[in-house]
């Protein structure tokens, strides 16, 4: 596919997505090269909104397959749709078919269901493809991917092989809770996501809650840096960051402060025991946003 | 720019990064079409090189100094725009005024006008070579991996025999979610199927609504029909590592037999659970006695009311009985009670039957004896017998 890089950049931007050169590099490779996207990174960090924005840059759809264990062919490729199928035959019978003309008939793509592989390979259009934790599937299921993402072209043995006319551009994502095979990162382009730092952060608020004051923005951002530093078990994702920013400015909040933090805290952190590591710390974190000595939590 | 990139796939593999050709190709082919521009070519060289973000600490420091910056920042715009095209031979040679200490160092060559880049470009080649050999010898030989993943690697292939305490406290973590996946894998096999075996008595019920026609199929569900657990695990030094990670898989899945004992020992019988992770036993354990299969063996006959037809018995140790009684006809009397006896030792297989170890003796009454010196064989191993 022809594109510059500076129109990944513009596109970024106009998709409203604010990421570090890194990300624009290799969304570039990726549809340059026509090559799939592997992106790694913490979860939260902005991984399956990158599959987004890229659909929103390129005008097309997104189709999105979402992986868990025991997903198989059946769910992610195609399936014979046998409820239309017998239906077609009950009404066949009463106008008396001959047993070809049936048979060719209930084999055609009208009773194909598409699963999202097939619908990304099959389609006129360039789309985009988000394989979704696609370390949450089977190793079997990755070999399978492994086949369909070099030839992109899949067997039907009843229609023959449907070949893509235009690649998906294909993004596939991974939270590292099992290591993917090798022979799959090897196809593709690989890419980590972090956690933005805090001045990132804070552009981000800016565009996603821009009612925050930007005094408040800043306080929340490295605040929220702060707390990914602690080794918490579930370190914020920036949609909790938002969802915090949204929620300080309903409450009319000016002032991050300690009592205020408290309250509000369970936007961020969801788990009992983070939040009772946070407490001890929270005249620090304080601090260390607020850039003012702090007063005794 | 081809030989560049050549000589630094060739250093990142000199410092253990596992790079395919077909890898180092795309590097080629990025190149080409992002320019060389030096971040963009530093993103573009990452994203086709390095798979593992554990690896990137290795790559930076390299591409810094195989691709030192030119001139001054302000400058660096200017020069960029003109040099950007594919598969460019003018490529930044670091020779620069304000290069930074690193790049003028690997300058090497001295400033030549930039009319030949074809000529120039194997000499840089052969001087990057030279040096990435210097490098690769100044630094510690041994890949340095630090990642979360790579250590879970290193994890699985470590042999027990050499975990240290904070090895065994990481694989407590590591277990807890291998043992999360056991369970799911065992749930799957109880999940009703969506084919497979047609139950044609239920398909038939539902096809009544819709007039005799069978729109809706109904598919007999996979039930392999759960089984006993009962599990003799070896507590004493040499193998407690094992039995204990072996204990910790084996818990999370406990939902999934019908009944679950498990047993630690050493030279008796003592029934144990897991708390947090840590083995509780249920009774007196005396862990620095010493081993005595034989005897453990003569109590569990006593308790051979537990064992049934159903029961898979796994046994988890070293076989050294320090001499004492083996008393093998008892296993083989514990054979006719249960399905399977299926023995894990965490011995390497050279070792079996040397020394005080009687495995040999016992072997015959097991379906199954297995060799688990590591965590990844033990976790095929339990994999393979449940």
């Amino acid at each position: 596919m022809e594109v510059t890089l500076e129109q990944v950049r513009d596109g970024l931007r106009a998709a409203r997505y604010i990421t570090t050169g890194r990300v624009e590099t290799a969304l570039f490779l990726a549809l340059t090269l026509e090559k799939p996207l592997l992106a790694e990174g913490p979860a939260g960090a902005g991984k399956t909104e990158l599959g987004k924005v890229l659909a929103e840059m390129l005008h097309t759809e997104l189709i999105r397959l979402q992986c868990y264990e025991g997903l198989d062919e059946a769910r992610a490729l195609f399936e014979w749709n046998y409820q239309k199928q017998l239906l077609r035959i009950q009404a066949d019978r009463a106008e008396g078919r001959t047993w070809e003309e049936v048979s060719t008939h209930i084999f055609s793509r009208e009773f194909l269901l598409e699963r999202p592989l097939l619908r990304a390979i099959a389609s006129a259009r360039k789309q985009v493809l988000l394989i979704d934790e696609v370390d949450k599937a089977d190793p079997e299921f990755e070999a399978f991917l492994l086949e369909v993402l070099s030839d992109f072209q899949v067997s039907v043995p009843e229609l023959g092989t449907i070949r893509a006319r235009e690649r998906p551009v294909v993004v596939l994502t991974s939270n590292r809770t099992r290591e993917l095979s090798e022979a799959l990162v090897r196809r593709c382009l690989h890419l980590f996501i972090d956690f933005p730092g805090p001045e990132k952060e804070s552009e981000i608020i800016a565009l996603k809650v821009p009612d925050l004051d930007v005094h408040l923005r800043t306080q929340v951002s490295r605040f929220v840096a702060g707390l990914r530093k602690l080794e918490l078990r579930k370190a914020p994702s920036i949609a909790e960051t938002l969802d915090w920013a949204r929620g300080l400015c309903a409450l009319g909040v000016r002032e991050l402060d300690s009592a205020m933090v408290r309250q509000t805290l369970s936007l961020v952190l969801k788990h009992e025991e983070d939040l009772r590591k946070v407490e001890g710390k929270l005249g620090a974190l304080l601090a260390g946003a607020t850039g003012r000595a702090s007063a005794p939590a | 720019m081809r030989e560049r990139i050549h000589v630094f796939v060739q250093a990142l593999r000199a410092r253990g990064m596992e790079i395919s050709v077909a890898e180092a190709l795309d590097a080629m082919r990025a190149v080409a079409a992002a320019g060389v521009e030096r971040e963009v070519l530093r993103e573009a060289l990452a994203a086709c090189l390095v798979k593992d973000e554990s690896d990137r600490p290795t790559f930076d420091p390299l591409f810094d100094e195989l691709f030192p910056a030119v001139g001054a920042a302000g400058e660096e715009g200017r020069r960029r725009r003109r040099t950007k095209g594919p598969g460019g031979g003018a490529v930044p040679t670091g020779t620069g005024r304000g290069a930074s200490g690193g790049g003028r160092a690997l300058a090497g060559p001295a400033p030549e006008p930039e009319t030949a880049p074809g000529r120039r470009a194997p000499r840089a080649g052969a001087t990057g070579s030279r040096r990435a050999e210097r490098l690769s010898a100044e630094r510690a030989p041994a890949p340095d991996r630090s990642g979360r993943m790579a250590r879970i690697r290193e994890l699985l292939a470590l042999p027990f025999r050499e975990f240290t305490s904070r090895d065994v406290e990481e694989a407590r973590d590591l277990v807890r979610e291998l043992g999360a996946r056991l369970r799911g894998r065992l749930a799957r096999r109880e999940r009703a199927a969506h084919r497979g075996r047609l139950d044609v008595r239920r398909t038939l019920r539902a096809a009544t609504s819709t007039g005799g026609i069978p729109l809706q199929l109904r598919f007999r569900a996979r039930r392999p029909g759960r089984p006993d657990l009962v599990a003799l695990c070896d507590l004493s030094g040499s193998v407690a590592a094992a039995s204990e990670l072996l204990l910790g898989l084996l818990v999370p899945a406990a939902g999934y037999f019908r009944r679950v004992h498990l047993f630690a020992y050493v030279d008796r019988l003592c029934p144990v659970s897991i708390e947090r992770g840590h083995v509780a036993p249920g009774g007196p354990l005396d862990l620095h006695a010493r081993s005595d299969f034989g005897r453990v063996l003569e109590e569990l006959f006593a308790e051979r009311a537990l064992l049934t037809r159903t029961t898979l018995l796994l046994v988890l140790g070293d076989a050294r009985n320090n001499r004492l009684p083996p008393r093998a006809p008892r296993l083989r009397a514990l054979r006719d009670r249960v399905a399977r006896i299926v023995w894990l030792v965490p011995e390497p297989r050279a070792r079996w039957d040397t020394g005080d170890s009687v495995l040999g003796l016992y072997a015959p009454a097991c379906a199954a004896v297995l060799e688990c010196t590591d965590l990844a064989a033990l976790v095929r191993a339990v994999r393979q017998v449940l």
